[in-house]
């Protein structure tokens, strides 16, 4: 009785779990091994794939082979795109960081009743198209644009500096662009963060930074991890901000993995490369992880 | 040690403005066990912040061994506070807890440590010093929280109702413990508690607040025996109401007629009523009950045993009711019936007549 009575609640269980487990399989596992299958074919000739078992697409991720005399070198157009991924990922990351926790910071200390009001600036660029906020950085810092009017009305530089199509245009999109990321979980956990723990730190002899560096900041952590997070893994498959303000040669792997699947129809690259940004993500968030854990627990 | 001079203490401003403190003035002896003693929202927790430092009156003076300390922010005064939810940082463990004020003094690591040790002896937690703080019962957190507050050597520990979230039992060890502490390291505490009971026992000395003021300063039985004011009789222990009229005083004595047209020697305070129509207090077990004629007179409405006393609830003959307590003896049988015609006595200097 009592086992019968188990099973079908069991079974409801399954059935209830059903949506998510179909969402699972077709939107996220699904489309993975298609990619995973694809990045071992060979490439069609006017793209797509063929049906041909190759590992050449693996290959080609990190070397290249000289066309006339097969020899094997490392792939540097390749490499240096990763490297400037997960360097201007990382530059990124720490700007919204730098930027962000002061203004999560400055929200959770306002009054309750202002704090929507300020949350809400934070939020509104997102109801905004991605596109046009690329636009509008680049718009600020283009060489006719306000910050270089600004700097030679004002007689300190005579010709504009280049900034646009730089990797420091990317930065600074990007972190236009994730600023609201990393706010968003600081902010939560500042919110959340029970002030009589302030008072107590400052009743027992600790000045403003000491409470903020003892006390504050490593009970924002958790916070801080997620904005990180949240910050850094579109950073490194960002494709837009790097392809507007990049100016088509400053790449990143978004926009050659977009590349393989466009004009260079290697769609087997594409997929392996897409396959290897999946790597350096996980990669990158054990090892952050991990220290952040290791930290956590030592102090 | 602690002079607070007519602070008042007024939050928001216009038609929102709410006065919490007003014109508080109280010393506070070195290495007294001073309570502040009143209802909720009498403005207790104001008044300690105030002397913390988290809250700056609006007018008012307050210094500390004869320094002005207004101006000095929270961690430059050599005052801790135990908060009354505890406020240990979830993020250190209990030994971390401990020594953070020593730290943040900038004392060397080694000194940081004895301390740490010698505290948590002093509150018997030495064997859960590397415990999380989430990982101990409400009672121990409240031990962390004393000897953090303790560590760095206070002059005074402002202490902000830290029993309330004790059960009964733990309740009563930990008022027994706070005294020791209290004697054993020689600092002074000032006790915030709504609870009169803990105020009589544990005090030296205790404030009753009302409505942001403070309306009495006094030994426990001082204030028991010569409540000043209405509301002091009212709140700390039971007390019955006469209505009577001075006929004559003499410093701290006053002649009262009753209602019975009798008159009795009473006390009064200095600055209280000269003359006129005025209340007196008498406590319960102060009053004798007598067959036949007494001060007052009146008939037996009830008599509730109480186990080691019995209650003989009266009405006067002017219709107000008046309690005596009586404690009881051993084998002894009840005397008096419901319905009897009784008297009420007491003897000169009991009552006590009260300022308005
Ligand atoms: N920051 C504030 N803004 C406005 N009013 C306040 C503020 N802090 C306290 N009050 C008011 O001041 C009065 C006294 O508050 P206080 O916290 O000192 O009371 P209390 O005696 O400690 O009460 P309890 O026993 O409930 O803790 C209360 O009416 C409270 O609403
Ligand atoms: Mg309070």
């Amino acid at each position: 009785m009592a086992g019968r009575a188990d099973t079908a609640a069991a079974r409801r269980r399954w059935l209830l779990l059903t949506p998510a487990l179909l969402v699972l399989i077709f939107a996220a596992s699904g489309p993975l091994l298609i990619v995973v299958v694809y990045s071992f074919l060979t490439p069609g000739d006017y793209g797509g794939i063929e049906w041909m078992f190759s590992t050449d697409a693996w290959f080609n991720v990190v070397a290249s082979r000289d066309f006339f005399d097969e020899t094997v070198t490392w792939n540097d157009a390749h490499l240096s795109i990763f490297w400037r991924s997960v360097k201007l990922s990382l530059m990124t990351t720490l700007a919204c960081f730098i930027f962000g926790l002061p203004t999560a910071y400055f929200i959770a200390t306002r009054p309750k009743g202002q704090r929507d009001f300020w949350m809400l600036l934070i939020i509104i660029p997102f109801w905004t198209n991605l596109l046009i906020r690329t636009f509008a950085v680049m718009e600020i810092i283009r060489n006719e644009g306000v910050v270089n009017t600004f700097l030679i009305n004002m007689g300190v530089i005579q010709e504009p500096i280049q900034m646009l199509f730089t990797d420091f245009a990317i930065m600074v999109g990007m972190t236009y662009v994730y600023l609201p990321l990393m706010v968003l979980p600081i902010y939560a956990s500042l919110e959340r963060l029970d002030f009589s723990l302030v008072e107590a730190s400052y009743d027992l002899y600790a000045r403003r930074w000491r409470v903020l560096r003892r006390v504050i900041l490593p009970l924002a952590k958790p916070g801080m991890i997620a904005g990180s997070i949240l910050v850094f893994v579109p950073s490194l498959g960002a494709y837009v901000t790097p392809r507007v303000l990049g100016g088509g040669k400053n790449l990143m792997l978004g926009n050659l993995i977009e590349l393989q699947f466009g004009q260079g129809r290697n769609w087997p690259l594409g997929a392996a490369l897409s396959i290897t940004l999946l790597a350096i993500v996980m990669v990158a968030l054990l090892i952050y992880v991990r220290q952040a854990e290791r930290e956590g627990s030592h102090g | 040690m602690i002079e607070v001079t007519n602070v008042t203490k007024t939050f928001g401003s216009g038609a929102d403005a709410f006065t919490a403190l007003k014109e508080v003035s109280v010393t506070i002896r070195q290495n007294e066990f001073f309570t502040l003693l009143g209802p909720s929202g009498c403005g207790k927790t104001t008044l300690l912040r105030t002397i913390a430092g988290f809250i700056d009156p609006t007018s008012g003076s307050l210094s500390l061994e004869g320094r002005d300390i207004l101006g000095d922010p929270p961690y430059l005064r050599p005052v801790n506070t135990v908060f009354q939810n505890y406020a240990l940082f979830p993020h250190m463990t209990v030994a971390q807890n401990v020594g953070f004020g020593l730290e943040m003094l900038d004392k060397p690591r080694s000194e940081v440590q004895a301390t740490v040790r010698e505290m948590l002896e002093l509150v018997k937690m030495t064997q859960l010093a590397d415990r999380q703080t989430s990982e101990i019962s409400g009672g121990q957190q409240q031990r962390v929280a004393l000897a953090r507050a303790l560590a760095p050597k206070p002059k005074v520990l402002l202490l902000d109702e830290p029993l309330s979230a004790l059960d009964f039992k733990l309740r009563k060890e930990m008022q027994i413990e706070l005294k020791r502490l209290q004697s054993e390291t020689g600092i002074t505490f000032v006790f915030v508690t709504h609870d009169q009971e803990e105020a009589l026992t544990m005090s030296d000395r205790i404030a009753v607040m009302n409505e942001g003021r403070i309306l009495q300063i006094g030994g426990p039985r001082d204030i028991y025996d010569h409540p000043a004011e209405r509301f002091v009789a009212d709140f700390i222990g039971d007390t019955n109401f006469v209505e009577g009229t001075i006929r004559a005083i003499d410093g701290e004595a006053a002649e009262v007629e009753l209602p019975s047209g009798k008159t009795v020697a009473s006390r009064r305070q200095e600055g209280g009523p000269q003359a006129g129509a005025v209340t007196i207090a008498v406590r319960p077990e102060h009053a004798t009950l007598q067959a036949g004629e007494g001060l007052l007179s009146g008939t037996l409405s009830n008599i509730v045993y109480f186990g080691t006393d019995t209650h003989y609830h009266i009405t006067l003959d002017d219709g107000h009711a008046f309690v005596i307590r009586r404690q009881n003896q051993p084998d002894a049988r009840e005397s008096y019936a419901v319905g009897d015609a009784v008297g009420v006595s007491f003897a000169p200097g009991v009552a006590q007549v009260l300022r308005d």
